[in-house]
Order: structure tokens, then sequence, then C-alpha cells
């Protein structure tokens, strides 16, 4: 198992009130497929997705990442496992508007390899998202569609175990959608790891193995579906395999 | 609605029999909730009124002694008639629903119950939802092209369109229901009345 949220509860005060955010949620993402919930404006997606990365601490439950319990790691193994194993794909772009996207997805590489090496991954991680055409352009060039797949490359160039995307699908048309969608379906599926984002728009799970949807913190399944089990066949001898 | 004109508007993209036609109906049309038999009768109640006609009949190769299938074709008549459909205005659906009458019609000690049929329908419309997914075919390179792959994709979205804002109405159904069920239990052990 890639990652496993077991009763995971989280809460933010606002001045004297105490808000829960998610209550009792458990999810678990295998390599090789793609979760997506789905959730209206303010049902806790983000804070969802940044528990499930480590970037957050659940007040209580458990959240274990290739059966390492994030809760009882240390603050040092937790940055490694963040900079190594979990990609985030985040919508915002570099910090400097300068930067040829080339780099830009070069950049999370440099500290172990050389830039020569980090831009041939670079240049292989952009072509395998479909946008190898935008390596010498800017972020500000970008269409939406394209900032996306950036995105998604530049979380992606150190083959992570494990890859969470927040709303990848905004913005973009029906048949962008389909694209960013069957991709990271496809990326799943072929580069065995574990997707797991979070869409305001149910069209945009029509891809996923697996789905749910959040309200009021609590996460909700399709009938007949567990949050922790269902529906992923078991390939003896190759690990697991979510059904077409 | 009745299933009519989507049996003309298969039969002039591909003739078929019936069989044939109420299982691309059910591929292209399954949540609209068309019987498969009123393939039968739309088949002859288009016949009837001249809009297909016998293109000749086809063996079951599965079967040699089941009677031979016949395949259906549009009419000149029928392609005309599909055409001024086609052009012609669309009505919206009734919204007719039973869970919506049982909460108009419920008192608060349903509302329990009425939280428990919302989270199950919520969940329902997931099933759905999952049901709708596409097989795992080739990664997709480059977009859909050709415009009957575009529509497809368009009602599809209409259809979970339709299914998010059941849950969306859900949701919000089941937490004020959650709050005043709180409200009443807290009530009643004040010993109040809640109504």
């Amino acid at each position: 198992m890639c990652l496993a949220l077991q009763q995971v509860s989280k809460s933010y005060w606002r001045g004297p009130h105490e808000t829960t955010v998610l209550k009792d949620v458990s999810l678990s993402v295998y390599a090789g497929e793609c979760v997506a919930v789905w959730g209206q404006r303010g049902s806790g997606k983000t804070t969802l997705l940044k528990v499930a990365a480590g970037l957050e601490r659940p007040e209580s439950g458990i959240v274990r990442f290739k059966e390492q319990d994030l809760g009882g790691m240390s603050r040092g193994a937790l940055v490694r496992l963040l900079r190594e194993e979990i990609g985030w794909a985040r919508r915002t772009g570099p910090e400097s508007d300068e930067l040829e996207m080339l780099d830009y997805v070069a950049l999370p590489l440099l500290k172990s390899q050389t830039l020569r090496r980090a831009r041939r991954r670079s240049a292989a991680a952009l072509a395998r998202v479909g946008v190898a055409e935008c390596s010498k352009g800017r972020w500000d060039d970008l269409t939406d569609g394209e900032r996306t797949l950036v995105s998604i490359a530049h979380a992606m160039v150190r083959q992570p175990s494990l890859l969470v995307v927040d709303d990848p699908t905004a913005n973009l048309d029906v048949l962008q959608r389909e694209e960013v969608m069957g991709l990271l379906r496809s990326t799943a599926e072929q580069d065995w790891l574990g997707v797991l984002i979070t869409v305001p728009d149910m069209p945009s799970m029509v891809h996923a193995h697996r789905i749910g949807s959040l309200s009021d913190g609590r996460l909700l399944v399709p009938t007949g579906a567990s949050p922790e089990r269902d529906n992923v066949v078991e390939f003896p001898g190759r690990g697991r395999a979510a059904p077409g | 609605m009745s299933a009519k004109n989507a049996v003309l508007g298969l039969v002039i993209e591909r003739p078929g029999y019936g069989y044939d036609l109420a299982r691309r109906l059910e591929e292209r049309f399954g949540s609209s909730g068309f019987a498969p038999t009123g393939v039968y009768s739309a088949l002859d109640q288009l016949s009837s009124d001249e809009l297909v006609r016998s293109a000749g009949s086809r063996a079951d190769a599965a079967n040699e002694r089941a009677a031979p299938r016949t395949i259906y074709e549009a009419t000149p008549k029928g392609i005309d008639h599909f055409e001024e459909w086609m052009v012609g205005g669309s009505s919206l659906a009734p919204v007719r629903d039973e869970l919506y009458m049982k909460i108009a019609l419920s008192r608060p000690h349903n509302l329990s119950r009425l939280i428990e049929l919302a989270r199950t329908q919520e969940q329902d419309c997931l099933a759905r939802l999952q049901e709708l997914r596409q097989p795992v075919t080739r990664p997709q390179q480059g977009r859909p092209k050709a415009w009957s792959e575009v529509a497809v994709l368009l009602v599809r979205d209409a259809e979970i369109k339709q299914l998010q804002a059941r849950v969306e109405w859900l949701q919000k159904a089941r937490i004020i229901m959650d709050k005043l069920n709180g409200a009443q239990d807290r009530g009643a052990a004040r010993g109040g009345e809640f109504a």
C-alpha cells in the first residue's frame, strides 16, 4: 500500500471557535491507481491532501506512507520523504518569471544532480506529460492546460511513489480535462505510483479508479465500496492493479 | 420522452436489428431509463409511421433454428422527421422525486431516517458515476478530434453534472437535517418540544 489514512480528524481554531475539517476519514491509495475525492468549496479537500502528503499533522488518526507512520517520523525524515517520495503538483509556477520550463522542472533535481543531467530528465518529464514544446517557454506564456501539465512534470521529475494534485482540472475545457485526467490515470498505471487528487467538479472523476465525496469533514464512498479496500484486483506475483 | 427519436437516430447512424439497437441504446443512454423492450415498441411505432423499414434480415449465427432478425433502416421520411426533431426545441425534464416528496411530508421524528436516506442516495450517485468510468484504453495522446467523440463527452458531462447537482443538494439537506435532528435531541433531553 502506498498511502493509508486511518480515522483521521483535523481541526482548525479560528479565534475561540474550533472548526473540525476532517472527521474520522479513512482512505487508502495503492500503487497503480488514481483516487479522486470530490467536494464543494470549504469541504476540507485541500486539508485532506495536506494531511495525506505529510504537510499537516492530524489531531487524531494515523497516516501511513509505505507502512511508515508519518506521525512518528522525525522532522528530517519527513522532509526527506516529502522531497523524494511524494510529488505535490503546485499550480503556482516558479518564483521567477524568467525561468524557462525546462529549468523549472529540473529544479527539484539540482540538489543531487548536475544541471545537464537534471535538464535531460526534465525534458523527458515534459515529453512524458505531452508538453515538450513548452520547455523553452515561460510560465506567463503558458495556457492553463499547459501549466497543469508542467506542474505535474515538476512533481513527477523525481519519480515519486505518490503524486498529489489539488484540482488538476481547474479552468480547463472538456477536452483539456480529458487529456489531463487520462494522463493522471495512465501515469498511475504505467509508472506504478499512487495518485491522489481532489476535484470540485464531478466529471473530472470519471477516469479515476476509485472515488469518494467529502462533505462536512466526512468521506463517503460509492454504494458497495469501502474507503480502504474495494474493487482492486490482486494479481498473484504482480502486486495490485485496479480493474479496467 | 419516448425512445422513438433515440431509436430513429441510432437507425440513421447505422441500420440494425432489435437486440442490437437495444444494446446501443443502453450504451448511449443507459441512465435515461429507457426499458430494453421500449426499443421494440418504438420500432413498431416507427414502422407504422413509415419512418423506418425492413432492410432485409439476418440469420442468428449462434442459433440456426432461431427466426432471422429483421434489420431496420430509416426511410427518407424518417430522416426528414429526425432532422425536424433535431432543430426543434427541447423541453426540460420534469422534477419529480420521491425523496423530495418524503421530505416535504415528513415530521421531526422522521429526520434520522431521512438523513440516512440522503446519505444512501449520495452513495448511489457516486456508484452511478463510477459505472460511467471509461474502460482502460491506450494512453490518450492528443485530443479527441471527431465530433462524435466530443458529443459523447458532452452528453456524459451533462449526466454527471446532474448527479453532481443532486449530490450537492443531498449534502446540504443532510447537513441541515443533522443540525435540526441534533437540536431536537437536545430539546428532548431538556424535556422541551421540537416541531
